[in-house]
């Protein structure tokens, strides 16, 4: 008897991971003893596996017998749960959205009769099929085109979105500009573009004027608009002509003036897509607008503030006119107070602001549909417009004259009660002003004193100097005074067709270190950037006026830093009035929050009295200056 | 399997990308532009969330897959036009190729295409350096248009050009990709 081991073969099902064997007596079966277990460490070969069990000493277990017998055991289970995971053949969702013919949000009115634009036009260099890379020039700066708000549907606010940058659109019709325009003006341009209702109310001297004939160039030339009108105040028609002429050579213009007839024909002249009109004429031809053949596609109105007051016939007008787009144009749009935004936007927008809003709401409100910047904002480049108060003491006469002619005044204001009228205040008020410049018994000035000291420095170092005044008698009597300094003179007693040859003298000729101007003739259309100083001999009621004037001298093409003195009498009507001016720049501030503060306000009739402490009498309220 | 639509009468280009956005997950964007760069039409996905199986199974593979079959596929097929080329910005929806019929092209960053001193100014890039499977862009140049083309279908260059030449005189091909992501952010602006 082989009391030996047996090494056996044992049979293992295939599935099976481990295998532990016994020794089992043949005799006693039940006193099986395990002496071996290993793992296979592949389970997935055919048939059976083979376990070799080493030899055994039977005596070392006393048994007459040993069998050897395999267990598979299943550490792991044979068949695993099977666990089926998607992984994603879910589609996505799509929104979908056409463009017919690839034009713009509207459909294309029939082209208008434009020239042909400049044969020198840049267009964005053409990409070579060979692979040139000097072929294509990436644009500079790329402005999109931001839908307005007020467009509800969002197939049209992505329509708006999805069109090309306003740079390619320009490249595309090869749309030249005399001068490249600033990044801010072509935002500017991107915001005019596609709204229906705008108010563009950068400060003045920022280009508004070039923004809107860019943007109404555009639209003629998509197609988008075919009769333009545009109104302005009268002496800045030909102004008009003469920047379409510069920044749109394309596109004819006529001006509506001459007698009815004329002005009738004009009217109806289709061939022509951009009409102006003053606002006058405007008024004038009120009855030949209401025909409906008189429908335009776009009116401007520039100097928008000339409908501030919504009562007024010429608002009235305004807004009589049958048209699809409205764009207004001011670099002052609240003067007095946020009625003056309410009646702009009761053409822009009508319905859209209320004179019972609070004045953080109307500017919420506003928004959207108004722009406005100013130069310390987008001019980094600009030379800096520095400021001095030169705050005067009055010389003891002039002192003295001033107080009894306050005195008196004040006195003859109370005596008339409520028979007081703005009129006997107003002249109160100038007659005061007047006397802050001279003395008129003496002749004496506290101010021409210091403006001598000052031109005096003015003209030792080369420069040039602006003086402004609202009278044209200081003007002349500074004239005399300052005379060694060579003056010239440009206000409402020099003859229309003289004042461009004082400009232009005053320009070239070097030995002419000053020029006088009146507000009232020069506060508008002068380019006089070449002025380093500009002094404010006295004070305009409305700061709008006094900025304008300012302007002449700060604007584009500003060589160096222009420096502002503006004059103010202590202890005089001058100092009440800014005070009341200063105290309603915060309104401005609350409406255009996002813009720096303003100074476009002027004095209320119930302000002007309160200059003199007196109670304003009843009836309608009215703006001075 | 590539898409048999012929091309319509309008000349147009395809521009194809995937915006990311933290929460909602990826919103895809087609948008087909005439020869003046005009809008034709737009496209645009709900968002796509992988899962965490895809996350897991696709690996490195997912965001071509994502991109590619899922987004791009799918907004292909809804366009009642073909374009002449589809360009895209992100490099992965190169896996839309085999789909579609025409070339698929990545619009490079602004920069200038890598120059070997190859004759033909083309060169092959990895983009999938550290991992994933091996693919290769082959870049070439058009105006000043960085491009490239999924390695695979090198071929597709000579057809891209051509194309690209009778409509594209004007574009900067980077640019209409902006207008996508404006576009796709007013939509979710507007769903929300």
């Amino acid at each position: 008897m082989n009391h030996g081991a047996e090494a056996r073969r044992a049979s293992v099902p295939q599935s099976a991971l481990a295998v532990q064997s016994y020794a089992v007596p043949v005799e006693r079966p039940e006193c099986r003893t395990l002496f071996s277990e290993f793992v296979i460490p592949d389970s997935s070969s055919p048939g059976e596996s083979l376990i070799e069990v080493g030899a055994l000493q039977a005596s070392e277990f006393n048994f007459a017998a040993l069998r050897v017998e395999a267990f598979s055991v299943a550490i792991i289970e044979p068949r695993p749960r099977a666990i089926s995971v998607a992984i994603g053949a879910t589609k996505p969702r799509i929104r979908t959205f056409t463009f017919a013919g690839g034009d713009d949000q509207n459909d294309p009115l029939p082209c208008p009769t434009l020239g042909r634009p400049l044969p020198h036009a840049p267009r964005i260099a053409p990409a070579d099929g060979n692979g040139s890379a000097s072929a294509i020039d990436r644009l500079a700066t790329i402005t999109r085109i931001a839908p307005p708000e007020d467009l509800i549907k969002l197939e049209d606010r992505l329509q708006c979105v999805l069109q090309p940058p306003l740079e390619t659109l320009l490249a595309q019709q090869s749309l030249d500009f005399p001068a490249h325009p600033f990044p801010y003006q072509f935002e500017g341009v991107a915001f005019l573009y596609p709204r229906f209702g705008a108010l563009l109310a950068d400060e003045m001297g920022l280009g508004k004027t070039m923004q809107a004939i860019t943007a109404i160039r555009l639209l003629l030339h998509a197609g988008q608009v075919r009769r333009v009108l545009l109104v302005c105040p009268k002496p800045l028609v030909t102004n008009w002509q003469r920047e379409f002429a510069h920044w749109a050579p394309e596109v004819p213009v006529i001006a509506i003036e001459g007698d009815r007839n004329k002005r009738h024909w004009q009217w109806h002249q289709t061939d022509v897509p951009v009409k102006i009109a003053n606002y006058e004429a405007l008024c004038r031809d009120h009855e030949l607008l209401a025909d409906p053949a008189a429908r335009f596609d776009l009116v401007v109105l520039d100097e928008s503030q000339r409908i501030k007051n919504r009562a007024s016939t010429t608002a009235q007008v305004v807004r009589s006119i049958q048209r699809r787009r409205s764009w207004a144009l001011t670099g002052t749009p609240v003067e007095n107070s946020p009625e003056d935004l309410v009646g702009i936007f009761e053409f822009i927008a009508p319905g859209h602001l209320s004179s019972q809003m609070k004045p953080r709401r109307m500017g919420r409100l506003a928004a959207d549909y108004m722009l406005r910047r100013t130069k310390d904002r987008v001019l980094k480049d600009l030379p800096p417009k520095l400021f001095r108060d030169a705050d005067v003491e009055l010389t003891p006469q002039q002192r003295e004259s001033y107080r009894l002619a306050e005195d008196d005044g004040v006195l003859r204001l109370s005596e008339l009660g409520e028979g007081a009228t703005i009129q006997h205040v107003f002249e109160l008020v100038l007659r005061l002003k007047q006397i802050c410049n001279f003395d008129p018994a003496t002749g004496e000035s506290a101010k021409l004193e210091r403006l001598l000291a000052d031109v005096e420095e003015v003209t030792a170092s080369g420069q040039k100097a602006l003086v402004f005044s609202q009278w044209v008698g200081t003007l002349e009597t500074l004239a005399e005074r300052l005379d060694r300094f060579g003056t010239l003179q440009y206000h409402g007693r020099i003859p229309s067709r003289d004042r461009d040859g004082v400009i232009r003298q005053f320009r070239q000729d070097p030995r002419k270190h000053v020029l006088l101007i009146s507000y009232g003739a020069g506060g508008v259309g002068l380019n006089l950037q070449f002025a380093g100083y500009v002094f404010l001999f006295d004070r305009w009621w409305n700061p709008a006026v006094e900025d304008q004037a300012v302007n002449r001298a700060h604007r584009i093409g500003a060589a160096g830093p222009v420096t502002v003195t503006r004059f103010l009498a202590a202890d005089t009507i001058e100092q009440r009035i800014d005070q009341v001016l200063r105290d309603k720049r915060e309104i401005f501030d609350t409406i255009f929050s996002d813009a720096q503060p303003s100074k476009h306000r002027g004095l209320t009739q119930q302000e002007i009295f309160g200059l003199f402490k007196l109670k304003c009498p009843a009836g309608p309220i009215r703006v001075a200056g | 399997m590539a898409s048999d639509r012929g091309q319509t009468a309008v000349p147009s280009l395809g521009f194809l990308t995937v915006v990311p956005h933290p929460q909602h997950g990826l919103f895809g964007g087609y948008l087909l532009l005439n020869a003046s760069g005009r809008p034709l039409e737009f496209h645009c996905t709900a968002p796509l969330k992988p899962n965490r199986a895809q996350e897991i199974l696709f690996g490195p593979t997912l965001e071509s897959y994502l991109y590619g079959e899922q987004i791009g596929q799918s907004l292909a097929a809804k366009a009642s036009q073909a374009p002449l080329v589809m360009l895209s910005d992100v490099p992965a929806m190169l896996a839309l190729r085999p789909f579609v019929a025409q070339p698929v092209v990545l619009v490079l960053p602004d920069a200038e295409p890598a120059r070997t001193g190859e004759a033909n100014g083309s060169t092959f890039h990895r983009v999938d350096a550290a991992h994933g499977q091996l693919r290769g862009l082959f870049t070439f140049s058009f105006g000043r248009n960085a491009l490239a083309l999924d390695a695979a279908h090198a071929d597709d260059r000579a057809t891209a050009r051509e194309r690209l030449a009778l409509v594209a005189e004007t574009f900067d091909l980077a640019e209409p990709f902006g207008r996508i992501r404006a576009a796709i952010d007013e939509a979710q602006r507007s769903g929300r």
